[in-house]
């Protein structure tokens, strides 16, 4: 347990560094038996809670502050077992992403969902937040891979979700509780699909002279019928980040846009995908294609996507990231329209984002000391959000709300589907303790703006 | 055409929707809330409730096939999707068991699916967002229209599967996928032995395939397909991709048995050989165990020669169907159930015998059926959505 506000710094924020929120309490269990005991004694006293994994997060979802306690999860990190027949495997929540495919290995299975900070996220992390990655443009993201949970519920009981060993029958209550960001309890294990590893694998660097080329050459490959396992874009000032750092990956640096491009599969039939991949990349304007020749390059074109962020990190001290989604064929409109709001804020904006499903993800680098530095990029993130949107898009693929996008909500959904959500989150925690103040803003919850007295008289009403 | 933001007008068929349930919910009169109509009798049955048919709900509303997505009202039957996305080379990966007039929004409701499960998994993993009514009138827009996104509360799987009760769906918005470039399907003639299924489904399991459908059916199965199974069960392999994958997959077939080329239009065959009225029950259990599911299942229905079976068999999922209002015939499903080591989910039973798959009474309440009812009395406070029909006390 800590309590000392020095020893509290480290939880004050998750990967956003614009956020800061100070915890009351931050306690870790070693076992989920003392989870247990540390849930049902918040739930005793009333105590609101904040379920936090690697705190890699990047939606400031994982932040508490006020009285509200951090429960650490990151000390249950035990792989309980692995079934390589069935392909199941089972953890505790905090189990590191990457430490699962390396357990798996062994049996020529993996672990799918891979955000670019698997090194450090947790399997529970990733189920709060329907964590994806690039290789989910493929394999689906992290709802596709859990087929069963145990949960403590914020009141203490402990419900399984969703069945490992068969068919599910009733609501899909385990679908609703994932990407639920911690608001409707807490996983206690989690039972995920293993994938497995691919017979052959083949990753394509292409460079272009603009980034309306690399977005063409996406739509065309995506229309072409084959499913690459991973389409990734970066842009020329992204690619500039990662070369100047010690994640140098080799991508050309004077290119306005790479395509990192994987395909696998089986290994009949690949050369043929592989040669319609670089002839499309070609026709759409392609400088260069260049086909890994080994695992040793594979992995060094990968290192500079997935370290990305950190390499930008090297730019100024602080980074916003959105992680908005739009449909594929909007891809060239949108980008286009990023790069006018940031010359007309006089910013400069990073793009490094899964091209193949549209997720974005426009960052930016700058000093939040600079007053005015600071407005420009917020309204150029405003700006931004507000085109993805009117562009049919969503306003977060894989990062979650929490607490950075809680004011674009309303932009994407009405004052009915709001209130909802908030009927549904009511049924797993009706006191509002599990990660209080996230993902829907608080005023569109039209019972829960009542008097406790006249809720809860709307509730035994309508129970009747 | 743009929809997308939240302020966008209701259409008018959806204030339809939401007036018949305002009403219905301040009179608290029972709905019945019907697509095609070819599944009504799937369920437990629903009584004393007017018909809120959606069947006249259909059209598409968005397709971009660049986007890989569409939007189509719930009535819009499922083969008017495969017509216009297959002129552009592409296909919803779901087709369950029934005509191929049987509606999206049904499909969604009661998160049917068929053996492209195997490859592309069931409504839930296809759905992207749902226009939808709650039982207190309110019109509710889910998830949204790209294929990545967890903004919110994720009542897009809320509502799928949950067979109308928390809402009806008006409007859904769909994953499609590019149709391979080569598709062909394979039988191969089986024994039925439970060493020699098992045998069987571990090479498959190892084997370099990745079929889009592996589908067991029993020997009368097979032969109703017209495939030339000499009394035999069969494994029907329906493989896709480029030229040289399907090859090499093809030979490998060659390697393990005898592959008989599947008749002409299989795998509609399959879906449409529903009977009208029976019995239907999956069991399921996991993967490795798949043989012994099938003999259960098997066994089940063992004494009516017009009785059939298919597995799904890397899903683990065995389907029974028994082609007769006979209540016999039901009571031994059921019973073989309650035998069964494993999941059993009843899809249809004569009206009288649902009460018997409940199994014996548990005095208390467990910690998700208290949820499920919590999330019922949120959405459909006054219980007027299709009420019963997942047997609820």
């Amino acid at each position: 347990m800590l309590a000392r506000p020095s020893e509290l710094l480290t939880y004050s924020s998750d990967g956003l560094p614009t956020y800061h929120k100070k915890p009351a309490l931050a306690v870790f269990p070693h076992t989920r038996d003392q989870l247990v005991r540390v849930v049902r004694h918040l739930a005793a006293e009333g105590v609101p809670f904040v379920a936090r994994g690697a705190g890699t997060g990047l939606s400031a979802g994982a932040l508490a502050e006020g009285d509200a306690v951090i429960v650490g999860l990151n000390r249950l990190k035990q792989i309980i077992s692995i079934d390589p027949v069935n392909r199941l495997a089972v953890v505790e929540p905090g189990a590191v992403n990457v430490s699962l495919t390396r357990a798996a290995s062994a049996h020529g299975l993996h672990y799918a969902p891979d955000p670019s900070s698997q090194t450090a996220c947790t399997i529970g992390g990733n189920v709060a937040e329907n964590s994806g990655g690039p290789h989910c443009l493929k394999y689906g993201v992290t709802l596709n891979h859990v087929v069963a949970l145990t949960v403590i519920l914020p009141d203490g009981e402990i419900v399984k979700l969703g069945n490992a060993d068969g068919e599910s029958a009733g609501y899909d209550l385990l679908g609703a509780f994932i990407g639920s960001e911690g608001c409707f309890g807490i996983a206690m294990d989690v039972t995920v699909r293993l994938t497995r590893n691919p017979e052959s694998v083949r990753t394509l660097l292409a460079d272009f002279t603009s980034i309306e080329d690399g977005a063409r050459a996406t739509s065309a490959i995506i229309a072409s019928g084959i499913v690459p396992a991973a389409i990734e874009m970066m842009d020329g000032p992204t690619i500039r980040a990662v070369e100047a750092s010690i994640y140098a990956a080799g991508y050309p640096a004077d290119a306005d846009a790479v395509l990192l491009i994987e395909l696998d599969g089986l290994a009949a039939g690949m050369d043929a995908d592989v040669a319609l991949v670089e002839r499309l990349c070609t026709e759409a304007g392609a400088r260069t294609v260049r086909v890994a020749r080994d695992e040793a390059e594979r992995a060094r074109l990968w290192q500079g996507r997935k370290k990305a962020f950190g390499a930008m990190g090297r730019i100024a001290p602080d980074l916003v990231v959105q992680d908005a989604v739009i449909p594929r064929t909007k891809l060239p409109d949108v980008l286009r329209t990023i790069h006018e709001i940031a010359e007309r804020e006089g910013i400069q904006v990073c793009n490094v984002f899964h091209a193949g499903d549209g997720n974005l993800h426009p960052n930016i680098s700058f000093d939040s000391r600079n007053a005015d530095q600071s407005a420009r990029v917020h309204r150029a993130m405003r700006a931004i959000m507000h085109a993805c949107v009117e562009a049919g898009g969503t306003i977060t693929g894989e990062h979650g709300v929490g607490l950075d996008k809680l004011e674009y909500m309303p932009l994407i959904f009405s004052d009915a589907s709001l209130d909802a959500q908030c009927r549904l989150r009511d049924v797993f925690d009706p006191d509002r303790r599990a990660n209080p103040g996230k993902v829907v803003p608080i005023h569109s919850c039209r019972e829960w703006s009542l008097a406790p007295a006249a809720r809860d008289g709307a509730r035994e009403e309508a129970t009747a | 055409m743009t929809l997308s933001t939240p302020h966008a007008r209701t259409s008018t068929s959806t204030s339809r929707v939401e007036d018949t349930i305002r009403a219905a919910a301040e009179r608290r009169e029972p709905l019945r809330i019907e697509g095609a109509g070819n599944w009504l009798d799937a369920g437990w049955p629903v009584t004393g409730a007017t018909p809120l048919s959606l069947a006249d709900e259909t059209g598409i509303v968005q397709y971009t096939p660049g986007d890989l997505t569409l939007t189509a009202r719930a009535g819009t039957p499922l083969d008017e999707i495969a017509n216009v996305t297959a002129a552009e080379r592409q296909w919803l990966a779901l087709d369950p068991f029934g005509a191929s007039t049987s509606t999206l929004g049904a499909t969604i409701a009661t998160a049917s699916a068929g053996p492209l499960a195997h490859a592309f998994g069931t409504p839930r993993d296809n759905v992207l967002g749902l226009e939808a009514v709650t039982g207190d009138g309110e019109v509710v827009r889910t998830g949204g229209r790209v294929v990545k996104n967890v903004a919110g509360f994720d009542l897009t799987r809320l509502f799928t599967g949950s067979w109308g009760t928390l809402a009806v769906i008006t409007e859904a918005t769909v994953r499609l996928r590019a149709l391979p470039e080569v598709e062909e399907s394979w039988a191969l003639v089986v024994d039925e032995k439970p060493e020699v299924l098992d045998a069987l489904f571990t090479r498959l399991r190892f084997a370099p395939l990745e079929p889009l459908a592996l589908e067991l059916v029993s020997p009368s199965l097979a032969a109703h397909l017209g495939v030339d199974s000499q009394g035999r069960a069969a494994l029907l392999i329906r493989l896709g991709g480029n030229e040289g994958s399907v090859r090499s997959q093809r030979e490998l077939l060659r390697t393990l048995s005898d592959p008989v080329g599947a008749p002409r239009g299989l795998w509609r065959t399959l879906r449409e050989c529903e009977p009208e009225r029976g019995a239907v029950a999956r069991f399921s259990a996991p993967p490795s165990r798949m043989a012994q599911t099938w003999t259960a299942a098997r066994a089940a229905v063992r004494d009516y020669a017009q009785a059939f079976v298919h597995a799904s068999i890397g899903r683990g999922i065995a389907r029974c169907v028994v082609p007769t209002t006979e209540l016999g015939a039901a009571e031994r499903l059921i019973d073989a159930a309650t035998r069964f080591d494993g999941t059993v989910i009843f899809e249809r039973l004569p009206a009288e015998l649902w009460p018997r798959t409940r199994g014996e009474r548990t005095t208390s309440e467990s910690g998700t059926e208290r949820l499920a009812r919590g999330i019922r009395n949120r959405f459909d406070p006054m219980s007027v959505l299709n009420p019963g029909i997942l047997g609820e006390r």
